[in-house]
C-alpha cells in the first residue's frame, strides 16, 4: 500500500493532514503513532475510505483506493473501529457472519464456505466456547476478540485497527495485541493500527508512522523511529530508552523537576 | 416454548377473536352464530348493514395499525433511534397536510390523495433527517426537530381546516382520527397500498438488521448504507402516509408496538416486522372497538384512546431508551 502526498482538511482554516507520503509494507505490522490531534485517526479513516481523499493518492495492490467499489474494497481491507455497536441480542456467531457480507449477494443466504470461514475465525480468536453466547454478556476483551473475528472473516489481505486496546484493561490490551501479532504472522495479514502507548508500539510493530500536527515526522522500523530525540519531537516529553534482555527496548518518560 | 413463539401465538389468536367481537358489537344486535351462519347471505338485512358499516372500519383499523407500527420499526432502524415514529417526527402531519391541501384546492384530484400524502410524508421526513443528521442523529435533537416539524405541519393542516368549510375537509380530521363513515373504496386503497408496503418492509428485514451496526463498520463491509437507508425510509413513509390518508392521524402506535415487540420477539427484524404488523393491527382495532363501545352511543375516536395509552408510555420509553440498542 502506497500513500502519496495525502492532504485532507474539513475547512481551509484547519489543515488536518498535509502531504503525507509513506509506504505500508506487505505482511508486516505498521503502527501509526502521535499525540491527540496529530491526524493519526484521520489518516486511518482515509486509508479505509471512511473519509474521501481531497489531494494525493492511496494505492492498494496497484489500484487507486478511490476507484474501487465499496464491495471490492471490503474484500481487500477489513477494519476494527473504535466504540463498536451491536444489538443486545446478537450472538458472537451472528456478528462474525457480518464478515462474510462483502461476498454475499443481496437477498441470498450464506454458503457452506462462509460457515467454514466463520468457524475458523471464531476458533482463531479463541471464542469457540462462546460462539452461541450473546455478545453483550462477554467481557470487553472478549467482545474485542469477536470484532477481530468479524474482521478476519472478511479474508482480506489488509486489516486496520483503530486503537484496538483503548477501553481495555492491561491484561486484555496485551491479549489483543498478541492475538493481532499471531494473526499477522500466521495469515501473512498486513496489519495497520493506531496505538497510544509508545511501549506497545515499540513491542508490536515492524514499522512505525509517526505523526504530529497533521504532518509525517518520520517513518521506519521502531528502532529508528523510537529514539529519545524523535519522541521529544513527537510528544514533547523527555524519555529514557533502555534495553532489557527479555523485552528488548522500552521507554520510560522522565518526571519534570 | 420460547417467549417469541408464545407472543406470536397470542397475537395470531387474539386478532381474529377481537375482529369477531368487533363485528358483533355495536348498535345493531347480532349474535355470533347469526353472523357466522349468514356471513355470505346477501339478503340478511342486518348482515348487509354490518358489512357496510362495521367491516370497512375493522379492516381499516387493522391495516392502519399494521402500517403505522411497521413504519415505526423501519424509521427506528433508519434513524437508529427507538423514539423515531411517524407521528412524533411529523411524517404523519406532513401527509395529512398535503392530503388536506389537495382536498381544499384541487378536490378533483381526490383519487390521488395517497400520492400527495406520500409526498408530504417524504418532505417532512427529509427535513427532520437532514437537520438531525448534522448532530449524527442525536436522539434528543432528532425528537426536538421532529416536534417542531410536526407542529408546523399540524398547524398548517388546521389552518386549511378552519379556512375551508367544504364537507370533504370536515370528513378528514386534521389532528385526530375517527374511523366512522369509512367505505369499501377506502378499504381498497389501504389494503392494496398497505399490503405492498408491508411486503416490501418484510423483504427489507435483512437491511434493517444491518443498520444496527455503525455506519463505518457497514461501510467497510461493503454495505451501501445510504442507499439502504433511503429505500427503507421510502417504504416507512409509504406505510405511514397511506395509513394517514385513509385513517387519519394516530400517534404512538409506531412507538408502542415496536418497543413491546423488541422485548417479546427480539431485535431481529425478520420476526419484529411481522410481529409489529399483527400487534399494531390488533392494538388499533382494540382502541377503535373500545372507543365505540365504552360510552355508546358516543364514540371516542380511536386516536384519542391511543393518545391516552401512548402519552404515559412515551415517558416510560424516554426513561429507558438508553438501554434499547445496547453497546
Amino acid at each position: 500500500m502506497e500513500i502519496k502526498d495525502l492532504t485532507f482538511s474539513y475547512d481551509k482554516q484547519k489543515r488536518l493532514l498535509h502531504k503525507i507520503t509513506a509506504h505500508i509494507p506487505k505482511g508486516k505490522i505498521t503502527t501509526i503513532i502521535g499525540p491527540n490531534g496529530s491526524g493519526k485517526s484521520t489518516l486511518l479513516q482515509l486509508l479505509t475510505n471512511n473519509l474521501k481523499t481531497q489531494a494525493g493518492q492511496i494505492i492498494i495492490e496497484g489500484h487507486a483506493l478511490q476507484q474501487l467499489k465499496q464491495k471490492q474494497l471490503a474484500q481487500m481491507l477489513s477494519v476494527v473501529h473504535q466504540h463498536n455497536m451491536a444489538p443486545e441480542d446478537m450472538t458472537v456467531e451472528s456478528l462474525v457472519y457480518y464478515g462474510r457480507l462483502p461476498y454475499k449477494k443481496a437477498f441470498t443466504s450464506y454458503k457452506e464456505e462462509d460457515e467454514e470461514i466463520v468457524d475458523w475465525a471464531i476458533e482463531a480468536v479463541g471464542l469457540s466456547n462462546w460462539k452461541k453466547k450473546l455478545l453483550h454478556t462477554l467481557s470487553g476483551g472478549q467482545q474485542q476478540r469477536a470484532w477481530l473475528a468479524m474482521a478476519i472473516a472478511q479474508k482480506t489481505p489488509y486489516m486496520f485497527l483503530d486503537e484496538p486496546t483503548s477501553a481495555l484493561d492491561i491484561y486484555y490490551q496485551y491479549d489483543i495485541l498478541q492475538l493481532v501479532n499471531r494473526l499477522n504472522k500466521k495469515e501473512q495479514l498486513t496489519t495497520v493500527m493506531v496505538l497510544h502507548d509508545m511501549n506497545q508500539a515499540l513491542q508490536f510493530s515492524d514499522y512505525i508512522i509517526a505523526m504530529k500536527d497533521g504532518e509525517l515526522v518520520t517513518f521506519g522500523p521502531p528502532e529508528e523511529v523510537m529514539t529519545e530525540a524523535y519522541i521529544k519531537e513527537i510528544y514533547g516529553i523527555d524519555v529514557i530508552l533502555h534495553e532489557d534482555d527479555r523485552v528488548g527496548k522500552f521507554i520510560v518518560p522522565l518526571k519534570q523537576m | 416454548m420460547s417467549k417469541k413463539w408464545l407472543s406470536f401465538i397470542a397475537v395470531i389468536v387474539l386478532l381474529p377473536a377481537v375482529t369477531l367481537f368487533a363485528m358483533v358489537t355495536g348498535s345493531i344486535d347480532i349474535t355470533y352464530t347469526e353472523l357466522l351462519m349468514n356471513f355470505f347471505n346477501e339478503n340478511h338485512e342486518n348482515i348487509g348493514i354490518i358489512k357496510d358499516l362495521r367491516f370497512p372500519r375493522i379492516i381499516i383499523a387493522i391495516f392502519a395499525g399494521a402500517a403505522l407500527s411497521v413504519s415505526g420499526v423501519l424509521l427506528q432502524a433508519v434513524m437508529r433511534n427507538p423514539l423515531a415514529e411517524p407521528g412524533i417526527i411529523g411524517v404523519s402531519a406532513g401527509s395529512s397536510f398535503f392530503t388536506l391541501l389537495i382536498l381544499a384546492f384541487y378536490p378533483s384530484l381526490f383519487f390521488y390523495t395517497p400520492l400527495f400524502a406520500f409526498i408530504g410524508g417524504m418532505i417532512a421526513f427529509f427535513i427532520v433527517y437532514s437537520l438531525s443528521w448534522k448532530s449524527s442523529l442525536h436522539p434528543l435533537r432528532m425528537i426536538l426537530i421532529g416536534v417542531a416539524i410536526n407542529a408546523l405541519f399540524t398547524g398548517l393542516g388546521q389552518t386549511i381546516g378552519i379556512t375551508n368549510a367544504s364537507s370533504m375537509i370536515n370528513s378528514v380530521q386534521t389532528d385526530m382520527s375517527t374511523l366512522t363513515m369509512k367505505t369499501w373504496s377506502d378499504v381498497n386503497i389501504i389494503v392494496i397500498y398497505g399490503s405492498i408496503g408491508l411486503l416490501l418492509a418484510y423483504l427489507l428485514f435483512g437491511w434493517c438488521n444491518h443498520l444496527s451496526l455503525k455506519d463505518k463498520t457497514l461501510h467497510n463491509l461493503g454495505f451501501p448504507v445510504n442507499r439502504a437507508r433511503l429505500f427503507i425510509a421510502i417504504v416507512a413513509v409509504l406505510l405511514a402516509s397511506i395509513a394517514t390518508a385513509v385513517a387519519g392521524m394516530f400517534t404512538f402506535v409506531g412507538l408502542l408496538i415496536p418497543h413491546i415487540g423488541r422485548n417479546l420477539v427480539g431485535t431481529n427484524h425478520k420476526l419484529l416486522i411481522p410481529f409489529s404488523a399483527l400487534a399494531g393491527g390488533l392494538l388499533i382495532l382494540i382502541a377503535d372497538t373500545l372507543g365505540r363501545t365504552l360510552l355508546a352511543p358516543i364514540e371516542i375516536p380511536a386516536s384519542i384512546i391511543m393518545a391516552v395509552i401512548g402519552g404515559p408510555f412515551l415517558i416510560f420509553v424516554l426513561r429507558k431508551s438508553g438501554k434499547l440498542y445496547g453497546n
